[in-house]
């Protein structure tokens, strides 16, 4: 068996060892999923919701897992199954700010604004910057899309919209990001 | 700059136009170089989302999260269909499991670990190969380990019920399996597809839950 695959097989192993001991009831190995999958997760709130929200949601999302934990059937690994709940979370959390369906539609005013910045940003401005100036719907379609690999139909469901609008917001999302890539 | 085309170069580069809708865009595209080049562009921009990494955050956050668990648990047992069981297991035959069980597992574990110990080349290439059944494994397992720790837990709640001397041959039986079970784990390490180390394994843990099984079965006698 190669090294490599070898690695994977009990690095899967031993994710699903302690999901199983987390499970019963074991925060030793619920705290060796969190060390395992905390930089995946804590990545993908942070290019969804404000940098300085992150910390806050991340943790709600591993105090939900650990509830939740009875509720998986290990049908998937372990980090997709937490990975959905992050997303979940977050999208949650957009509903409890007052992030309203109507504004998320009409957002591209926040948009142009954000690439029309581009004359005074600093040349240096790396991808994530970029991602962080987008307006939060544009922003959301694209990590859910492009970075997360979601189907527009699934990103309508998640955010409440039609598919169409996903597409608009997509491509406004590179289009801005564009911008930035040409200095 | 052609509007109509440049907002359709986002669903032309995720394959979601029509045949004749795409026709027609390559044939514009094919004559107006700043959707080429838009074109372009767009597709880098999904290369980069495509290779970005993840990042740690910049502070430790488990503490938060710890304080967080501990007036949830996460799992609800249900022990009370464990202790309802009628099974009845004297001290004797708890004895005589004991003896088995030692024997099997230290015979066990010299056949795998004897110098010429090589499992059949036919069936270690089928594990090998076969891809469904090492994910059932690694599913049985996990069943397993979940089967185990209900029941663990279930006799720790249970053990006052049971007499000093059952509750001591309890637990030597418990040790002398999870000697079992950790020395098969240990070796498959090393040699994962190895059908007769995943086969003792699997009878360990198969034993393990019998005996916690039939343990937690006891106490509800009592």
């Amino acid at each position: 068996m190669p090294r490599q695959v070898l690695e994977d097989t009990l690095t899967a192993d031993s994710i699903a060892a302690d999901t199983a001991l987390a499970a019963s009831g074991d925060a030793s190995a619920f705290e060796r999923l969190y060390r395992t999958h905390v930089a995946r997760v804590h990545t993908l709130v942070r290019r969804m919701l404000d940098a300085d929200e992150a910390d806050d949601v991340t943790q709600d999302v591993f105090i939900r897992a650990w509830q939740k934990l009875s509720t998986f059937r290990g049908e998937s690994a372990f980090g997709t199954w937490l990975h959905r709940l992050a997303v979940n979370v977050v999208l949650a959390r957009r509903k409890t700010v007052g992030i309203e369906r109507g504004r998320f539609i009409a957002d591209d005013g926040p948009l142009d604004r954000a690439t029309g910045k581009r004359e005074t940003l600093e040349l240096s401005l790396d991808f994530e910057e970029a991602l962080a100036q987008l307006p939060e719907g544009a922003r959301q379609v694209f990590v859910l899309h492009d970075v997360e690999g979601y189907r527009h139909e699934e990103i309508a469901r998640m955010l409440g919209v039609v598919p169409g609008t996903s597409k608009s917001q997509l491509h406004h999302a590179r289009m801005a990001l564009r911008r930035h890539l040409e200095r | 700059m052609n509007d109509l085309w440049t907002n359709r170069l986002s669903e032309y580069i995720d394959g979601e136009l029509d045949n004749t809708e795409r026709a027609a865009l390559e044939e514009h595209l094919a004559t107006c170089g700043h959707c080429y080049a838009t074109l372009a562009d767009l597709r880098q921009v999904i290369a980069r989302a495509k290779h970005l990494e993840d990042r740690e955050p910049a502070q430790d956050l488990w503490a938060g999260i710890r304080a967080g668990l501990t007036t949830d648990a996460p799992i609800p047992l249900r022990r009370d269909r464990l202790v309802r069981r009628r099974f009845s297991l004297t001290v004797g035959q708890l004895l005589a499991a004991s003896i088995a069980l030692v024997l099997m597992s230290g015979g066990g574990m010299w056949l795998a670990f004897r110098p010429d110990a090589q499992p059949s080349p036919i069936v270690q290439r089928g594990i090998e190969s076969n891809e469904t059944g090492n994910r059932n494994v690694a599913r049985w397992r996990v069943q397993s380990d979940i089967a185990i720790a209900e029941l663990q837990d279930a006799l720790t709640l249970n053990e006052g019920k049971l007499d000093t001397a059952t509750v001591r041959i309890v637990r030597e039986n418990l040790a002398v399996i999870d000697r079992a079970i950790s020395q098969a784990q240990h070796a498959l390490r090393r040699d994962p597809g190895n059908t007769y180390l995943n086969l003792h394994l699997a009878k360990a843990m198969r034993q393990k839950i019998e005996l916690l099984r039939r343990a937690n079965a006891l106490a509800g006698e009592s």
